[in-house]
């Protein structure tokens, strides 16, 4: 919950958290030190110095102070889970279903378990996606189209094992298919950060929702253009986030051209926890203004109103969360009495 | 000026001098996201001379940069530096990379891309390189419209100027090198350079209209912020994995000597 000096209060819905994994007990090879010496570059580039960790914190940080992080210090009411298995660089994986599940357990009003899915995986795979939906009752997957696997570089959305896999998603009512575009690795002689797929699915699975987490940066152009194509295509924010505090010009005109193209109600605020740390992006996204000349040029506000939707309202609208409900629940749980 | 009776300084000379040539090839290297030079984004990590062969040394921002970008500057290297005439043999070693061993040895053996990568490349390279091409040409006269703007010309006056005008026109140094780096990329892409054509044409050539040059220039605008967003981001990662060693690389042995042998001739 953030409150305003103004008194108004606005709920809060990180919608990308992990709790990885990535000590070097659990690195299989050079790919997994290769993968977490990327995210804490990602972390010590863009964060405020005094929110600059150490590498073996870094690593593997733990439940309690994931805790603290996002629900006692960072703002945060409720966070999403987006698993990255990564079982072909980390022992047992990076980041799965089943281990958040464990921590989502102890904290059943505070976070929404997403799972995951790999094509590759054939019968197998639709299989656990049933799985997850009984078990768990997620209502969204993270798909890591970069993901390698034996002599695999990655996949597409449009391959025909991912079309039984959307379909698959939308029998069991998994609606919310949030789908990482940025490195990806195959084919190789294509852009890496192609979003096209994303368009072709869209248009033939209208009842999903797909969220296109940090918003195809840095091909920012050609997402803008899907997602004004699409009804049900939106961008998340992790990533772009928190070049709010290094590079607030640069924030400022992505951010206004997300709102024109885009729209207000289709994006979704996210601190990609643990690479960034929710209260700096949650204080300075509230302080944040646009500049004149961008709010001239755009025509787009970014008020209070705006700021509501992007932080919460959006995402609580995708996953059937009723944020009054939610209040009374919190109130009264473990989380509650420890800010 | 050389000392004649230094002759370890003479020849140090010399190695400075093809030193210089070696840089000179490599500023003419770019990033092909990013349109700008890997001199300038702190990519090159080191040159060696020995002899008739060079070595050069080259680093990305992160250990997952796109392997075909990689591949893509690591030949351009090979290829600039190889058109220097006393140069033999050019050693090209991407460093810190998770496909640093097959990219150094296709490129070093003479390969394309889908003989480097058989199993994972289904073409070759020059589709991409021409679409940010494209992007690269966007962004350079984005800048150049954006500043004509904000100096206060009217679309009407901008649209109005012919090729042969621009570098005329009165204005600060470094605003005339946007309207240089889009006249090259223009010449580049064959876009007809001579002087009475209109200054500023769309990407297939036509002259760019009045009706829709707010919306080609607000779709130049959402390319050159991505390129510019992606720099800036590169930029920064590369200074944070590497430190210090972007902005002032480390000497390498024969930098070294180098100096050494300057201060021996000046004594």
């Amino acid at each position: 919950m953030f409150k305003t000096d103004g008194g108004d209060e606005l709920f809060i819905i990180d919608g990308h958290l992990h709790l990885w994994d990535a000590s070097p007990d659990n690195q299989l090879n050079k790919y997994g030190a290769g993968f977490i010496g990327c995210f804490y570059d990602y972390h010590r580039n863009l964060s405020p110095a005094e929110y600059v960790w150490d590498t073996s914190v870094f690593q593997k940080y733990g439940p309690e102070r994931m805790v603290k992080d996002v629900f006692v210090d960072g703002y945060v009411d409720m966070g999403i889970f987006q698993p990255t298995y990564l079982k072909d660089f980390y022992r047992n994986g990076f980041n799965t279903t089943e281990q958040n599940s464990v921590l989502r357990k102890e904290h059943p009003d505070r976070f929404i378990l997403n799972g995951s899915w790999d094509p590759r995986d054939g019968e197998a795979g639709l299989d656990y996606l049933q799985s997850l939906a009984e078990h768990y009752g997620i209502r969204g997957v993270k798909l890591y189209t970069a993901e390698w696997k034996g002599n695999s570089r990655g996949w597409k959305l449009t391959d025909p094992w991912a079309l039984r896999y959307l379909e698959k998603c939308q029998q069991l009512g998994v609606k919310n298919i949030h789908v990482h575009k940025g490195p990806t690795i195959w084919p190789l002689d294509k852009d890496a950060f192609e979003v096209h797929d994303i368009d072709e699915v869209a248009t033939s699975f209208l009842d999903l929702n797909f969220i296109v987490e940090h918003c195809g940066l840095p091909r920012l152009e050609d997402f803008c253009w899907i997602a004004t194509q699409e009804k049900n295509v939106y961008g998340g924010l992790a990533v772009v986030m928190p070049f709010i505090h290094s590079r607030p010009r640069y924030f400022a005109e992505v951010m206004a051209n997300l709102l024109w193209w885009v729209g207000p109600d289709k994006l979704l605020f996210a601190s990609d926890y643990a690479i960034w740390h929710p209260r700096w992006i949650v204080d300075k996204f509230m302080a944040f203004e646009l500049p004149d000349d961008v709010q001239k040029e755009f025509g787009v506000s970014l008020g209070l109103d705006v700021k509501r939707k992007i932080l919460g309202e959006n995402a609580a609208r995708l996953y059937g969360i009723d944020i009054d409900v939610q209040r009374k629940e919190h109130a009264r749980d473990a989380i509650s009495r420890m800010r | 000026m050389r000392s004649p009776a230094c002759g370890e300084g003479a020849a140090s000379g010399l190695a400075g001098m093809r030193r210089d040539e070696v840089y000179a090839q490599l500023a003419k290297v770019s990033d092909p996201e990013l349109d700008q030079a890997l001199t300038e984004l702190g990519f090159i990590g080191g040159v060696e001379l020995d002899g008739a062969t060079v070595t050069v040394r080259f680093r990305l921002p992160t250990f997952w940069c796109a392997a075909n970008f990689a591949f893509m500057m690591a030949a351009d290297i090979r290829d600039r530096v190889g058109e220097l005439p006393w140069v033999e043999r050019v050693d090209v070693r991407l460093q810190d990379h998770f496909f640093e061993d097959e990219i150094n040895s296709g490129i070093n053996g003479g390969k394309t891309f889908v003989e480097t990568f058989p199993q994972l490349a289904t073409g070759d390279l020059d589709e991409l390189r021409e679409t940010f091409r494209g992007k690269a040409f966007l962004a350079r006269q984005e800048r150049l419209l954006r500043r004509l703007l904000a100096l206060g010309w009217s679309e009407d006056a901008i649209l109005a100027l012919r090729v042969g005008d621009l570098l005329g026109l009165p204005l600060a140094s470094e605003d005339l090198a946007l309207a240089e780096r889009y006249l090259a990329i223009r010449r580049e892409r064959g876009l007809g350079g001579d002087v009475d054509r209109p200054a500023f044409v769309r990407p297939d050539g036509r002259p760019m209209e009045p009706a829709a040059f707010k919306v080609d220039l607000a779709h130049a605008q959402r390319t050159r912020l991505s390129v510019e967003f992606n720099a800036a981001f590169c930029r920064g990662m590369l200074e944070t994995r590497y430190g210090e060693r972007t902005a002032n690389a480390p000497e390498s042995p024969d930098e070294v000597a180098r100096r050494r042998d300057t201060r021996r001739c000046a004594e």
